[in-house]
């Protein structure tokens, strides 16, 4: 490659100000294993295919649509979903007329399951991580006085598909909504739980079947309507990498095509109305570049299906900031890195944006952090005249040569999947998943030893941490109001109906049919979401999640001779010693919160550090747990909890192992939990309580502390 | 930890779960006083030993073998009977500890009340497998568990070992694993009374057929270690549990024939003495290296070979000369 004529010159200065140290010093190897340099010229873009193209063109590096934000700005679309139908809808109405545009509806995790609300294995998960919705009226009440043939729609649900999507069909019908009206986005991307988020409720095939199911129903009655968002936001959020997210991201997206194509459809009836969605971290400029190479790399997978229409092979996308970025400690700090992110996702040009709330790794959003929130874009959009020009970066040296690495070791991992027989056989290779969860082992060791930089939790860490703002409480009794309006519908329907309805479903999901018309009949009728889901599930039978961990990433990462690390590893051994066998701890993700990736990091750093780590299946009860614990004879329990079930499992799994008789066992518990809820775990007999971004060798201390005392005494 | 070893014998013996748990621990223990505390109960549950149907499973890492047995286990509680799983996981050589995650994939056979799932971390010693886990297989068959199924990953030697305490041991293999065979030790598949291609489902059907022929040109190859049993090569579909059923049949065909015709009390008879020569060769091997003379000399021995000084050979007979004087031979 050429190089500036002057760049020897400029080589000879900086080393000189360097006092003789090389230049190739300055240069950084990213987590995606691209090395950037100090400096970069024109000489770098030579030949570059993705330089110096121009918007709403192939292959769409500077965005999807011509004009971009100069003619509209990308739509705020905020994330929400609160505990009850009736408050979400409250809550809606107040953002709307605070300046949103468009609604993005937020479910509780057991809907998300297919369980109802009277379900025995959710009942800790009711309303906490969203909107608990069983039946269509509990849809229509959510979408009260909002008209759906005006209002965009966005529904985060990817496991109860059918009964949530044809709920929202008939509230829209109820509503005197014609189908054809109706604008919006499922997310519907079932690949992706497989992979990291685990809400499914059937195996790939049929799940796939579901998919191809929806796009044709869809791309007949709903043009308008988007019926998947392929998304990589959940994999950053479980730890991968940008390239990781781009290349998984769109071989997800190549194989719903593929499963779409092979249903019969013409890849220009569905292509068109598949969209993606993003997670931005708080690497600036590689995000940006990411967004721009993956319109790159879309345009060039979609050409091997030879769409007709150009708007095939055009990837619009929805973008998230980061919540794994947001931290516990000096809460504040969150507002100015969700600026940030919402800036790399404007200047990579995105079409609509969610900002997180700067209390979300305490607790739920309240009106005051979500207006923040809000405002966060409104003030780019209203304030910063950056929409003003298109791709205001493109040309950017740096960011230019950015996008073309990610193109090519996206590409590279790509190639990878083809090999394998496309992604789904990837996934059941397990391929992926290692790694994702790799590069998230490698991710916590390099911020618990400071190289990635997280202030106020590994660096300029406030000496007394306090919460000065209100947290948002899940009121306790939404599991009675909904198990009522369960009872009062089931006691004022037509059963005999219902189970007519139900019939033709499950006789649909057997031998064929399309499942989502064939699901409209049953939800008219006042059939609930988890009879709907059982409709099928008969047929289809309920995914059992493999959970594989991957040891030594943790601790490969962990390379400078760090002090904490080798003296945990030492009582490690110093407890075998005496003990006769190693510390034992078993790590539980209880309820249906399907997040595990603080869950299996722990995991498989705690094994670095010497400690035999179980690990329980996910979505277990607190018995199933505590039978868990004894069989194993652990000597302590860790429990995973992201989704505001902790006050009521984590008590129940002490109960219970004091009932079976391993009261000495302790507990501990991770993940999201509202510092104003730590006394009452405490009291409940919690022995330790690790936030979000606590260092693992810090919680390891911890944890070996209470053995030691325990059974070194 | 409680001392009293009739408190766990009287435990297991009522099937005890929590019980059951702790003794597997102190047999588990590396330390002095719990070993002899597990030497006793182990002792005393002698004479309610013997009862089950011991299955040693093994495969290539990814051949499924924690559905398979999630599927296998399912079925046998299914039929009344009770199951109990030890599952041997690799330790970390590097660090010492492991990941535990059996049970991970098999969810429903975890929660199932007649069924016990232990994981083992290996430890690091092969030999130490081998002690614990035919231990751990009396006690649960003490504890009235009728089918013991004992897991290792088939990547060592743990195989050999686990196969010489089992009546029967399977080998769990998958399509397109020719290369697996030849890193897989030969020997794992001298000692195998069934191979069982797994995956056998959707496009992949026809390849495990494929591989069915091909295993069994290859076992029609070797001598047959039993008069009385020709190991199958089956195939199963863990995922859809299709041809679990017949792998059960074959497992009890197997017991019939051997018990018969008297080879399954030899086979037994046997494993014990085995069982007798490896822990003398075992006892020998600790008492050797933890005698005071020998921890003393080895260091130095060790470097004047590195060094070339000495040989390997006259340093090994110096060693063990050295023993030789020591006990007036």
């Amino acid at each position: 490659m050429a190089q500036h004529p002057q760049l020897p010159k400029w080589t000879e200065i900086a080393e000189k100000q360097m006092k003789g140290k090389s230049v190739e010093t300055l240069s950084w190897m990213t987590p995606e294993g691209i090395k950037v340099k100090p400096l970069y010229t024109a000489e770098d873009l030579e030949g570059m295919e993705s330089a110096n193209t121009l918007p709403g063109m192939a292959p769409y590096v500077r965005g999807p649509m011509a004009t971009m934000y100069t003619g509209r700005p990308w739509t705020i679309r905020q994330y929400a979903g609160f505990s009850t139908a009736k408050e979400s809808n409250a809550f809606y109405h107040k953002a709307l007329a605070a300046g949103q545009k468009g609604l993005s509806v937020a479910f509780d995790l057991a809907t998300h399951r297919g369980y109802d609300s009277d379900h025995p294995r959710v009942a800790g998960d009711i309303g906490k991580a969203g909107v608990a919705i069983d039946s269509v009226e509990d849809m229509k009440i959510l979408f009260n006085g909002i008209p759906l043939d005006q209002m965009s729609v966005s529904m985060t649900m990817n496991g109860a598909v059918i009964p949530i999507l044809a709920g929202y069909i008939v509230a829209a019908e109820e509503q005197g909504v014609a189908h054809d009206k109706l604008e919006g986005t499922i997310q519907n991307d079932i690949l992706k739980e497989y992979l990291t988020r685990n809400t499914y409720i059937y195996p790939p095939t049929p799940s796939m079947r579901v998919i191809s199911d929806i796009m044709a129903y869809c791309s007949r009655e709903m043009p308008k309507y988007n019926t998947i968002s392929i998304s990589g936001y959940h994999m950053m959020e479980a730890g991968a990498n940008s390239v990781l997210q781009t290349a998984f991201t769109l071989a997800d997206g190549v194989e719903y095509v593929k499963a779409a194509l092979k249903s019969g459809m013409d890849v220009d009836t569905f292509a068109p109305r598949l969209s993606f969605f993003f997670g931005i971290g708080m690497n600036f400029f590689m995000d940006i570049a990411m967004l721009r190479a993956a319109r790159f790399l879309w345009y060039r997978l979609m050409s091997q299906f030879n769409p007709k229409n150009a708007k095939s092979s055009m990837l619009r996308t929805h973008c998230q900031t980061s919540g794994w970025s947001l931290t516990e400690q000096d809460p504040h700090n969150n507002i100015i890195r969700t600026t940030l992110e919402a800036m790399t996702a404007a200047l990579g040009g995105t079409q609509s944006l969610h900002t997180n709330s700067f209390d979300e790794a305490i607790g739920l959003p309240t009106d005051f952090s979500a207006r923040i929130a809000r405002n966060t874009q409104i003030i780019i959009q209203e304030e910063s005249q950056i929409c003003h020009v298109i791709d205001p970066l493109g040309g950017s040296y740096y960011l230019e040569s950015l996008t073309n690495s990610i193109i090519n070791e996206s590409q590279k991992i790509i190639d990878e999947i083809n090999e394998l027989g496309g992604m789904a056989k990837a996934i059941e290779s397990g391929m992926p998943k290692m790694r994702i969860e790799e590069s998230a082992a490698r991710k916590q060791a390099r911020i618990d030893q400071g190289l990635d930089v997280i202030v106020g939790v590994n660096k300029y860490k406030l000496a007394n941490e306090k919460i000065d703002f209100e947290v948002r409480e899940v009121p306790a009794t939404v599991r009675d109001e909904q198990i009522a309006r369960i009872k009062e519908i089931k006691a004022s329907r037509d059963n005999v109906a219902v189970e007519r309805a139900l019939a033709d479903l499950t006789n649909a999901a057997k031998n064929g049919g399309n499942l989502l018309e064939a699901a409209l009949p049953a939800v008219r009728a006042r059939a609930t979401v988890g009879e709907i889901s059982t409709a099928m599930e008969s047929v289809f039978g309920r995914f059992v999640a493999t959970t594989r961990c991957i040891s030594g990433a943790y601790s490969s990462e962990y390379t400078g001779d760090n002090n904490a690390v080798t003296a945990i590893k030492q009582r490690t051994n110093v407890f075998l010693e005496k003990q006769g066998r190693r510390p034992r701890l078993l790590v539980t993700k209880m309820g249906q919160d399907g997040h595990d990736r603080g869950f299996k990091v722990v995991a498989s750093a705690y094994a670095d550090l010497g400690f035999d780590v179980d690990i329980s299946p996910m979505f277990q009860t607190p018995e199933e747990a505590a039978k868990m614990a004894i069989e194993n004879d652990v000597h302590l329990v860790g429990a995973s909890s992201l989704a505001a079930g902790h006050k009521s499992l984590i008590p129940a799994l002490i109960e219970e192992l004091k009932k079976i008789g391993g009261g000495e066992i302790l507990v501990v518990a991770g993940g999201i939990i509202p510092p104003g809820d730590y006394d009452f775990l405490y009291k409940a007999g919690v022995k330790a309580i690790f936030g979000p971004g606590t260092p693992i060798p810090e919680s390891a201390d911890k944890t070996l502390a209470l053995l030691e005392e325990k059974y070194l005494q | 930890m409680l001392n009293d070893p009739q408190h766990y014998v009287t435990g297991v013996l009522n099937r005890d779960r929590l019980t059951l748990a702790r003794t597997i621990t102190l047999i588990e223990s590396t330390h002095p006083n719990h070993q002899q505390l597990a030497q006793t109960i182990v002792d005393r549950l002698l004479p309610y030993t013997g009862r089950g149907i011991r299955i040693g499973i093994t495969g290539v890492p990814g051949a499924g073998k924690s559905t398979y047995i999630e599927r296998f286990g399912t079925m046998l509680t299914g039929l009344g009977h009770r199951v109990a799983v030890l599952a041997i996981d690799p330790s970390s050589s590097r660090s010492g500890g492991s990941i535990l995650g059996d049970k991970t994939r098999m969810e429903r056979l975890a929660v199932d009340p007649n069924a016990f799932i232990r994981p083992s971390p290996s430890g690091g010693t092969l030999g130490g497998v081998g002690r614990k886990t035919r231990e751990t297989m009396l006690v649960c068959e003490a504890a009235g568990y009728d089918v013991v199924i004992i897991e290792t990953v088939g990547v060592g030697q743990s195989e050999t070992t686990v196969a010489s305490m089992v009546d029967f041991f399977l080998v769990l293999m998958i399509a397109g694993a020719g290369d697996e065979l030849q890193g897989m030790k030969k020997g794992v598949l001298e000692v195998a009374d069934a191979i069982v291609i797994n995956k056998a489902d959707g496009d992949n059907l026809l390849r495990a057929e494929i591989a069915q022929k091909e295993y069994q040109t290859a076992l029609h190859m070797r001598m047959a270690n039993s008069p009385n049993w020709c190991p199958p090569v089956l195939t199963c579909s863990a995922v859809e549990g299709k041809g679990i059923d017949k792998i059960w049949e074959t497992i009890l065909d197997h017991r019939d024939k051997l018990t018969v015709s008297g080879e399954m009390a030899e086979k037994r008879k046997t494993q014990a003495l085995d069982w007798m020569a490896f822990l003398i060769d075992e006892g020998l091997r600790h008492w050797f290296y933890t005698s005071p003379h020998v921890r003393e000399a080895l260091p130095t021995l060790r470097r004047n070979v590195e060094e070339n000084k000495t040989s390997p050979t006259a340093a090994a007979d110096s060693l063990l000369a050295f023993l030789y004087t020591r006990n007036g031979r």
